[in-house]
């Protein structure tokens, strides 16, 4: 029996719990997603995104350690990186000169 | 800051015209090496004054040289604090303003004044900044040198790099870098993979070899010393539990701000001057002075950090220097976390809000002049170069 | 594993992932209620990460000590090394584009 087996309190289980984190998550990526559309400059939607990407690599290694799916985790990793350069990237490009970084 | 250069036993002293250019952080850095080879015992770093004293730019001008002057002693202490052979006390470094009492025109006047100058203070050597162009005109380093050789000095050009972008990132090879790259790459990929299937193996092999041979000269910019670097990483393992304090301390503090519904935020820009290396150590420091909440780093521009803070509390904390000073004890050790604090050392300032102490900074004020005109708004408005959303930004959040 | 169902252990996980969500609320908050670009760009980078460390933290507790906790908390450093490095590369992009941070008495945008 895996930790995420073992139960709380009232028969639900660690794995339940961290389902409601994740679900959590899913509705404050929402609220960010807000910025994301509405602006008003550049750099706030590559900033919401950026978050949202985190929210994201959050979320995927929560269902990963949740559901037993530790390739998740893998997705994750990948995920994280691929955020970063696309942050990186877009500051970048933004600025005419290409000077950022 | 010193005037009276005496030279040392020791090899000679070497005067260096300077001004603000690209090279001028490298020819700093190749100077201090090679004083402390034992070449030179003392460096003399010296700005000809383009204005003649009561013009009426005279104080603004002579403010601007004496930060370049400021500037130039930080790095050149920094630079011998990195050489571990020499002793600092070994090497003096002067700077000082030349001229100031006539104008100068062309280059003859600049090498008179200049061997006047080595002339009262015995030095024989004179090193020259590649991009040294002391008037602007581009052509003047070439005469310089031209009537430089026709006096006694021995002048020979900083074997510094130009910056052309391309070749910035490319440093030597060297086997120690290589070997780096390639033990890090591999154990990276191991760590994801099984280190005991021959499969993961052998494709890990391959792969950390393409990486170390494309991205050996790109990553690290000095061999990766064996003594050295486990002892920052030990006493990197001792920094990380006090940065996570640090960050969960002030997180709580920014959280009381962000959710109380007046929002008592009073942001400003500012500026610290940090006493760190270039490259790893100054990354270290920007980017825990952005991981402690209510500080943000804008830009790292030579030592000059400019740091965006949310509260009042975050800027005063910046300005205590607690995460400077840790910096420098986890690549430097302790003897050197013993420092003043920037607000002690007068390295700071203050951009906007109703404390300011200086005016808010140019996005190019070292550069380009294209967005001079929407660079010395002072805070108060919003500038032209803003992208066009601002008349539909709206209340978020009622207040 | 003899203290995998340790009370300690099960605790711990609830509490840092409640504190994860918290942190990720304020980040929220802050995006979403900050007047500029900078001060949005604070609890971004901020925030966010601790709110993602808590929360990492805790499923590496419950992923145990084999590879995927050891993936976990590489992650967590992951995010730990980038996300303020991110937040600096887009604050610094909005200072080169001429963006003045906002004071008191400015108009939110």
């Amino acid at each position: 029996m895996s930790v995420v087996d073992a139960t709380l309190a009232a028969g639900y289980t660690v794995g339940d719990f961290l389902l409601v984190v994740a679900a959590g998550f899913v509705i404050l990526a929402i609220g960010m997603l807000y910025r994301a559309v509405k602006g008003p400059t550049m750099q706030d939607r590559v900033l919401a995104v950026n978050v949202l990407g985190t929210n994201t690599v959050v979320i995927l290694a929560i269902l990963g350690a949740a559901l037993g799916e530790p390739t998740f985790l893998d997705i994750a990793l990948v995920y994280a990186l691929l955020n970063f350069l696309m942050a990186i990237a877009i500051s970048k490009f933004t600025v005419e000169r290409g000077g950022v970084l | 800051m010193a005037d009276d250069g005496v030279p040392g036993s020791t090899g000679g002293s070497v005067v260096v015209p300077i001004e603000s250019t690209p090279t001028l952080r490298a020819t700093v850095t190749h100077l201090v090496e090679s004083a402390a080879d034992g070449e030179f015992s003392a460096i003399h770093f010296v700005v000809f004054a383009t204005w003649r004293d009561g013009d009426p730019e005279a104080a603004d001008r002579e403010a601007s040289v004496d930060r370049l002057l400021e500037r130039v002693s930080t790095w050149a202490e920094a630079d011998l604090a990195d050489v571990d052979e020499v002793d600092v006390d070994d090497v003096e470094v002067v700077t000082t303003v030349v001229g100031g009492d006539e104008y100068l025109f062309g280059a003859d006047d600049y090498v008179r004044e200049l061997v006047a100058y080595a002339g009262d203070h015995g030095i024989e050597h004179v090193v020259l900044d590649p991009e040294y162009t002391p008037v602007g005109n581009t052509t003047l380093l070439q005469s310089l040198e031209f009537a430089l050789s026709r006096t006694d000095l021995v002048v020979r050009e900083a074997p510094v790099a130009r910056p052309t972008r391309r070749e910035r990132l490319r440093k030597e090879a060297t086997g120690i870098r290589f070997a780096a790259i390639f033990g890090l790459s591999l154990a990276f990929y191991l760590a994801l993979g099984d280190p005991f299937y021959p499969f993961d193996v052998v494709t890990g092999v391959a792969s950390a070899t393409v990486v170390a041979v494309t991205l050996s000269r790109v990553s690290l910019d000095a061999d990766p010393s064996l003594t050295r670097t486990p002892i920052r990483l030990l006493r990197g393992a001792v920094y990380v539990p006090v940065l996570f304090f640090e960050i969960l301390k002030s997180n709580l503090v920014v959280a009381r701000v962000i959710l109380d519904p007046r929002m008592p935020i009073e942001p400003s820009l500012n500026r610290v001057r940090v006493i760190v290396g270039s490259g790893l150590p100054i990354t270290t420091l920007a980017n825990s002075i952005t991981l402690t909440p209510g500080t943000l780093t804008v830009r790292a521009r030579d030592g000059d950090l400019y740091v965006h803070s949310l509260i009042p509390w975050a800027r005063d904390g910046l300005f205590d220097g607690s995460l400077e000073r840790w910096t420098r004890f986890v690549f430097y050790g302790r003897e050197a976390a013993r420092l003043p604090t920037p607000r002690e050392r007068d390295d700071v300032g203050i951009f906007q809000g109703p404390d300011a102490t200086e005016e808010y900074p140019g996005a190019r004020a070292d550069g380009g002049s294209e967005r001079e005109g929407a660079a010395v708004v002072d805070g108060s408005t919003a500038d032209a170069t803003e992208a066009d959303g601002s008349e539909d930004a709206e209340e978020v959040t009622p207040e | 594993m003899i203290d995998a169902l340790s009370p300690v252990r099960l605790a711990l996980i609830v509490v840092f992932g409640l504190c994860g969500l918290f942190f990720t609320f304020v980040s929220m908050a802050g995006v979403l209620r900050l007047p500029d670009v900078y001060s949005r760009a604070h609890t971004a980078s901020q925030a966010d990460t601790l709110g993602a460390g808590f929360t990492l933290a805790a499923v590496a507790l419950a992923a145990g000590w084999d590879g995927a906790g050891f993936k976990t908390v590489l992650l967590l450093f992951f995010i730990f090394v980038t996300n303020p490095t991110a937040a600096h590369a887009i604050a610094r992009a909005a200072f080169e584009e001429g963006i003045v941070p906002w004071t008191e008495g400015d108009e939110r945008r």
